[in-house]
């Protein structure tokens, strides 16, 4: 009941916001661009195969520091392959690679031979669809991350376990069981705890690859809540195939299809008023 | 179309109405029972089948090997009433003195290097051992004078058993006659005893020589020629007072003794479990004492874990987590292979090939520092785990390798995602989570090389003595005899029926109740503790 009236109250805000942006003359448009943040992660005419079959192709985007960016598109467009390259994920895959292009965040190739995919990953943290906390206690969950880094200052950690589980709106919830199993968890607090996992080893971007898709109505809300109040620090990527997630939660919006990008601009713009065709059609459900 | 109307045979695609379907298509039948029930009623009688069968093998197990404790309390009687344990116990203190012989010989042996086997500055020392050895010679006379009578008394009343036996079968089957004919001749044991009873005055006087001589060797025991040789001498001081004082006591121990004390079953079954020496076929007296083989068994199949262990759970790890799928397709059928070796073949490689290699080994130079090396007897305990190992590698192997593979992968992934290495993933994440798996693996490894036969049986030495511990780790080279190589090895020659023939079903049923004990562990710790909380 309360998720629909939220909705609702989301969509007259937005319809506000494009109201206000149409009022916004060509000129003032451009000037807005102009003071754009430098972006963190760009991405730079990305081929990407798996084997010999080509799943990016052409891929060129810019990412903004501290927004959330959402990649939306039809299933298997390549939104969660593009995803994962970001920490090199995909480096598991065998037949996967870049065939082309360039990752770079703050200007560094992150496939370069010269850099460290350990550290990368600590700077690039990432939540995945399922929530798979390790069969651990709720506490050894999330200062997992410190630990493989050496740290084990019992007053470091406890102070990590609770500024990560209040970031992640948990700690209310679990402050007074976190030597318990985190796999007694509810679905949505299993993921939380994964969020909290990745803030904890504090990295400038998380990537979250359709992180509420698996998981009921009102914990989506609260993700989505923690969503926007960890914006404030850190950048964010999300992969969702739940449009209406994407139009809630998100800053930027890319849409893909095939491989390749489509469209990718404001999400107030992408959802009133897209360039093109297809992205209409798959916004408004007409296809995908 | 109306619902009477037939379905032509030549045209089947033409669809019966529902309502006619649902009412007239029958399965066929033979005899009331469609072939779906056939099924059921077949696969019920297989699995009901071998249900069956296999309880009665338990329960034929169980009813031999049961016997055994009526038949050992016979065993154990006849050693009593004729005496034997009355020699035993002298026996045993003579025994003792010899070992405080042997102690003295090696004593010589590390002097008589000391002095550049010179014997000479030895000579004080030798004629001190030879009086010790001396001291005990009333008592080795005893000894043998009194085990003739009580053997000779213990087969007077075996003839009587014998034929009281014979007496039964044939009333058994009706030769009343025949039996009538068989007269019993009763051993009055309370006479034939008295002459242990009387002997008593003459074991005093032993005694008393005996208590002089020792105090005197000791007192005038001359000093080692070597000062470093002098603390062993004072060990053996101490000893020999212990020895004395035993052998003091042995005049009281004597008196207790009592061939009208009832053997109960309590003893029988001691003699079993606790027993130390399984002694079969003997002229004196047959122990049936299951330690020695068990220990045997327990050291040969803990040592081979405990090398098969690294080796099977290290090669599961890699080939799960680390190898090319290429070299996965390379070494997973591979090490399956080696299950597929018979095991006689192993045996045969032990004999020909580990055990001379271990001996050739612990006869170079570079490992002459090892304090058992370099080792007598080349097929030993450590042969037999080497080979075991090499057979139990397969099975845990495989069952870890699925273990780790039952891991979600999402473990893994979001360890790396956090920035954790490959190493801190597999050990803090992967190890933990399939610990369970990997344990339950290893108690079935367990449970596979306790019941191996043909490799103990050809490998382990046969000789049926608990190592000795005394040298730590050179127990390992020790040869011993397992539970699985004694029943393989004295089935075939048993009497049916005879008090050998239910001990080694007895010993069956030991190893029916470890096996049983190992697989229900391995089933609790995967039930238990399927997903291990750290």
């Amino acid at each position: 009941m309360s998720i629909t009236l939220e909705k609702s109250a989301n969509q007259t805000k937005k319809e506000a916001a494009m109201s206000t942006s149409s009022l916004i003359n060509p000129s003032m448009e451009s000037m807005m661009s102009e003071t754009k943040p430098k972006p963190i992660i760009e991405i730079d005419n990305v081929d990407f195969y798996y084997g010999a079959s080509k799943a990016l192709h052409g891929i060129s985007l810019n990412i903004e520091p501290k927004k959330v960016t959402a990649f939306i598109g039809p299933s298997g467009c390549g939104k969660s392959t593009l995803l994962r390259c970001i920490n090199r994920m995909n480096d598991l895959v065998d037949v996967a690679r870049v065939g082309a292009g360039q990752f770079r965040i703050s200007g560094v190739d992150i496939y370069h031979p010269s850099v460290d995919v350990i550290e990368l990953r600590k700077r690039v943290g990432m939540v995945f669809q399922k929530s798979n906390p390790f069969p651990k206690s709720i506490y050894e969950n999330i200062v997992y991350g410190l630990r493989i880094q050496g740290v084990s200052d019992k007053k470091v950690l406890d102070e990590v376990v609770e500024k990560s589980l209040r970031g992640a709106a948990l700690w209310e919830e679990v402050k007074d069981r976190l030597h318990d199993s985190a796999l007694g968890l509810s679905g949505g607090q299993m993921q939380r705890i994964c969020i909290a996992r990745a803030i904890a080893v504090e990295p400038e971007i998380i990537l979250m690859d359709e992180p509420c898709s698996a998981l009921d109505p009102i914990a989506t809300a609260k993700v989505e809540e923690l969503i926007h109040e960890l914006k404030n620090k850190f950048t964010i990527v999300i992969v969702t195939h739940n449009m209406q997630q994407a139009g809630r939660c998100s800053d930027q919006t890319a849409f893909f299809y095939l491989g390749k990008l489509i469209e990718m601009d404001n999400t107030e713009k992408i959802f009133t008023n897209p360039k093109q065709q297809q992205t209409e059609d798959y916004i408004t459900g007409r296809f995908g | 179309m109306s619902i009477e109307e037939p379905i032509s045979k030549n045209a089947p695609r033409v669809k019966m109405p529902i309502a006619d379907a649902l009412r007239s298509i029958q399965r066929p039948k033979f005899m009331g029972i469609t072939f779906d029930d056939a099924m059921h009623y077949f696969f019920r009688g297989n699995a009901t089948v071998s249900i069956l069968v296999l309880f009665l093998i338990i329960l034929f197990l169980f009813k031999e090997g049961g016997e055994f404790f009526g038949q050992n309390t016979q065993n154990l009687e006849i050693y009593r009433k004729a005496g034997l344990e009355y020699v035993d116990i002298v026996r045993s203190r003579v025994d003792d003195h010899r070992s405080l012989e042997r102690f003295l010989g090696d004593i010589r042996i590390q002097e008589f290097k000391n002095q550049n086997e010179n014997a000479e500055a030895l000579a004080a020392f030798d004629a001190s051992v030879e009086r010790f050895s001396a001291a005990i010679d009333g008592y080795q006379g005893f000894v043998s004078e009194y085990a003739d009578i009580a053997k000779e008394l213990k087969e007077k009343y075996k003839v009587g058993l014998d034929l009281e036996v014979a007496k039964k079968n044939f009333q058994k089957e009706g030769k009343f006659e025949e039996s009538s004919k068989i007269e019993i001749p009763v051993v009055d044991f309370e006479a034939e005893t008295k002459v242990y009873r009387d002997s008593l005055t003459q074991f005093k006087a032993l005694n008393e020589t005996y208590q002089a001589e020792v105090q005197s060797i000791v007192d005038s025991f001359p000093p080692m020629p070597t000062a470093e040789l002098q603390p062993r001498l004072d060990k053996f001081r101490d000893l020999v007072k212990i020895q004395r004082d035993n052998v003091a006591k042995l005049e009281g121990d004597l008196l207790l003794w009592d061939w009208k004390k009832p053997v109960g079953w309590s003893e029988s079954f001691t003699s079993f479990v606790f027993g130390r020496n399984w002694l079969t076929a003997s002229f004196w007296q047959d122990w049936y004492g299951i330690v020695p083989l068990f220990v045997g068994s327990l050291m040969i199949a803990v040592t081979a874990i405990l090398i098969a262990v690294p080796f099977a759970i290290g090669a599961a790890i890699y080939v799960n987590q680390v190898a090319s799928a290429r070299e996965q397709n390379i070494i997973k059928p591979y090490i399956e292979f080696v299950s597929a070796v018979p095991s006689v073949v192993w045996g045969f490689f032990g004999i020909a090939v580990v055990g001379q290699l271990i001996r050739t080994f612990s006869e170079q130079g570079v490992v002459s520092w090892v304090p058992f090396f370099p080792i007598s007897e080349r097929l030993n305990i450590a042969t037999a785990s080497c080979l075991l190992a090499i057979m139990a590698i397969p099975t845990i192997f495989s069952l870890a390798e699925d273990a780790i593979q039952n891991v979600p992968k999402a473990y893994t992934e979001s360890s790396l995602a956090l920035g954790a290495t490959k190493f801190q993933t597999i050990w803090i994440i992967m190890i933990p989570s399939a610990l369970s798996g990997i344990v339950s693996a290893i108690i079935l490894g367990l449970g596979r090389v306790i019941g191996e036969t043909m490799v103990v049986l050809l490998c382990s030495g046969g000789r049926i003595k608990i190592p000795d511990f005394s040298s730590g780790l050179g127990a390992l080279f020790q040869p011993v005899h397992t539970m699985t190589g004694i029943i393989a090895q004295e089935m075939g020659e048993v009497v049916n029926g005879s008090i050998h023939y239910r001990a080694l079903f007895m010993v069956g049923i030991v190893l029916f109740f470890i096996s049983l004990a190992l697989n229900y562990a391995a089933q609790q710790v995967v039930k238990r503790y399927k997903i291990s909380i750290g």
